[in-house]
């Protein structure tokens, strides 16, 4: 199983992939940097372009960035307070007061090098659990998949967090989505109102683009930002290697932090900012100095941005193995994943070891690139980016989307549906509706409806067959208990609490 | 002082789900033509997202009642419409005039109309944006853009 991973491991060295990996940890921390800016948005944007490039170089660059971004976003949340991912707001509460007290230049090597170590566990992570698990879902039938789809809709919108109501919508919405076109049994015509171009139904680039980037292009021109507060002189960061000895003494935090991180990554629905926030409170529960957190502790920038950057890699484990992506970066990869053709689950492990393992590889290699990349000269230049007219950012990217759209059929049509998707995606972040379930709803609908359909017509059009054997009963046990768990969980504590008071 | 029903119907969540509700209908009627099994996932997300709006709407003019005040949906709503306004002409001036006169104007357009007042960073910018669009799409990846269906016809 494990021999596959080292195999790989040549291939990801070549010069284009291994490239492809800092270049993309470069646009990462540029684009973690720019408040309003996200890895998300900015994987949608990439995914487009990797369309006639190598699976393992187009890996390669969201892995990069994803690491990057995760990095990048605690610069403007030491240096500005203003967090440059969600991800990054716990970094700002002992960041920006470390930078006030003139030790910002440490405080982003403490970031650096947390982020980097975080992105080694959570990349060791994938590569110890994600081939096991391929291996139970290959006794996976019609049925089973069809539930393993119905769960991960599940747990996204019932863990997500956030109004239920709103979360069902979005899925509901995403599933719609995904059965625009042929009919994939019989070939009828699905709400394609005589548009050759939605025959062959609408693509995944299409909608990620729409949905995650033109929302936050929207908020770059509707609010622009005024980075006042950062001077023009460097930050007096010392070699980050002179800085190493002081971080030491994080070591408890950086192993607690990863392990919470790596834990939050592989739950559906949770997310880097949770991560973070859940890692700082715990070390600050831990610390023999409680006092001094809020006021520009070190350890406090320590556990933020090793957890946060501890969900990366792991938020793949149920992307991979079951199509189930943790967090909304890994619903966007995992429609990178599928424009190369590469459905995630068991037979991705199969047909394609060098691909999946390879990124792997690259999870790690981008983690590690990060103390290079993300170092004290880098840092300084990063810090500068805050000072790019959002304005001017807004209006190249909004030129870059249109490329990238376009270029996947060479037709305007495509951009007007993606800019669609915008408009639809823009009302739904302002009214608080989550977007990952609309992803998912888009990659695992059509899944769910030809395994379903597939199961009836083994069954014999008999229903009971979706409850034939125990795998299935334990995946609709498990999507009930995703759907009441939160539920009972409200009701327990609020009962407790009533009890309490009485 | 209590809102009255139509301006309860306008707050953004209730329209946001009357609009679903009504969208939903509408692309129900087609579904009437399909298969049972060809209709039934389309028809199951449809009557969803019908039910699932009311909830909302229910909700939403329950909170309406207790005079409970809508979030606004933007900040600056006038330059949220000016954004969208810009962008959705940006993409019908690609279609018809064409895609590198198109990105010439839009790209100081939108940076100037927003805020960023410097005309030398602006030519340079869009200069530096356009070549590079050039070299790398067009010219090393031979990707063709539109040319504008204006001069077509």
């Amino acid at each position: 199983m494990y021999a596959d991973l080292l195999h790989s491991l040549p291939e990801v060295l070549g010069l284009a992939n291994f490239f492809a990996v800092v270049i993309g940890v470069i646009a990462g921390i540029v684009v973690g940097a720019m408040p309003g800016l996200s890895a998300t948005m900015a994987i949608s944007v990439l995914v487009p372009f990797t369309f006639g490039l190598e699976p393992l170089v187009a890996l390669g660059l969201m892995a990069g960035i994803y690491n990057g971004a995760m990095y990048g976003g605690a610069i403007p949340a030491v240096l500005l307070r203003i967090p440059g991912t969600p991800a990054a707001v716990a970094t700002t509460f002992d960041g920006f007061p470390m930078a006030q007290k003139g030790e910002g230049g440490f405080a982003l090597q403490v970031a650096v090098v947390s982020s980097a170590i975080g992105g080694i566990a959570s990349a060791f992570a994938l590569m110890l659990l994600a081939p096991p698990l391929s291996q139970v879902t290959l006794l996976f039938g019609p049925a089973e998949v069809f539930w393993v789809a119905v769960f991960g809709l599940c747990s996204i919108v019932f863990l997500l967090g956030g109004s239920p109501i709103k979360g069902l919508i979005s899925a509901c919405f995403g599933v719609f989505v995904s059965v625009v076109g042929s009919d994939p049994i019989y070939g009828a015509d699905r709400f394609t109102f005589g548009q050759l171009e939605l025959l062959d139904g609408i693509s995944i680039v299409i909608l990620l683009v729409g949905l995650y980037a033109l929302p936050p292009v929207i908020d770059l021109l509707e609010m622009p930002l005024k980075a006042e507060a950062l001077t023009g002189s460097k930050l007096g960061t010392e070699s980050i290697w002179r800085a190493l000895p002081r971080m030491r003494r994080f070591w408890k935090t950086w192993l607690r932090s990863s392990l919470i991180g790596i834990w939050i990554g592989i739950l559906p629905g949770a997310g880097g900012s949770m991560a973070a926030f859940m890692s700082y409170n715990e070390a600050r529960r831990a610390s023999s100095t409680p006092e001094t957190w809020g006021n520009g502790e070190p350890e406090g920038v320590a556990a933020s941005e090793t957890a946060n950057n501890a969900d990366t890699a792991s938020a793949l484990i149920p992307a991979l193995t079951l199509g189930i992506p943790g967090t909304a970066v890994a619903a966007v990869m995992l429609g990178g994943l599928l424009v190369h053709g590469l459905q995630p689950g068991p037979m991705l492990f199969r047909e394609n070891p060098d691909v999946v393992f390879g990124f792997m590889w690259q999870f790690l290699f981008g983690a590690i690139l990060l103390i290079f990349l993300g170092g004290s000269l880098a840092t300084n230049s990063f810090a500068r980016l805050l000072k790019l007219p959002r304005p001017l950012l807004g209006s190249v990217i909004i030129v870059l989307m249109v490329i990238g759209v376009y270029s996947i059929h060479g037709r305007m049509f495509d951009v007007y549906l993606m800019l669609g998707f915008g408009a639809v995606g823009y009302v739904m972040d302002k009214l608080k509706f989550p977007l990952p379930p609309v992803v998912l709803g888009l990659i695992l609908g059509a899944f769910a409806e030809e395994n379903l359909r597939l199961a009836l017509r083994i069954g014999r059009g008999d229903w009971t067959t979706l409850f034939a054997n125990t795998t299935s009963l334990v995946l609709v046990a498990l999507t009930l208990a995703v759907i009441l768990g939160p539920t009972v969980k409200r009701r327990f504590f609020r009962a407790r609490d009533t009890g309490k008071e009485n | 002082m209590p809102e009255s029903p139509l301006s309860r119907l306008c707050r953004p969540e209730s329209l946001t789900a009357i609009v679903i509700i009504a969208a939903a209908a509408a692309f129900l009627v087609p579904t009437a033509a399909l298969r049972p099994i060809s209709a039934l996932l389309p028809a199951a997300m449809l009557v969803g997202l019908m039910v699932l709006s009311l909830v909302l709407l229910v909700s939403d003019q329950r909170k309406a009642a207790a005079g409970e005040a809508a979030e606004p949906m933007a900040a600056a709503p006038k330059r949220v419409i000016g954004a969208f306004l810009l962008i959705f002409g940006y993409a019908i001036s690609v279609d018809f005039v064409g895609f590198y006169a198109s990105t010439a104007v839009a790209i100081p357009l939108v940076a100037y109309a927003f805020g960023f007042r410097n005309l030398l960073g602006l030519v340079v910018a869009t200069l530096i944006v356009v070549s590079a669009i050039y070299l790398v799409f067009d010219f090393a990846m031979s990707l063709g853009f539109p040319s504008g269906r204006l001069w077509r016809s």
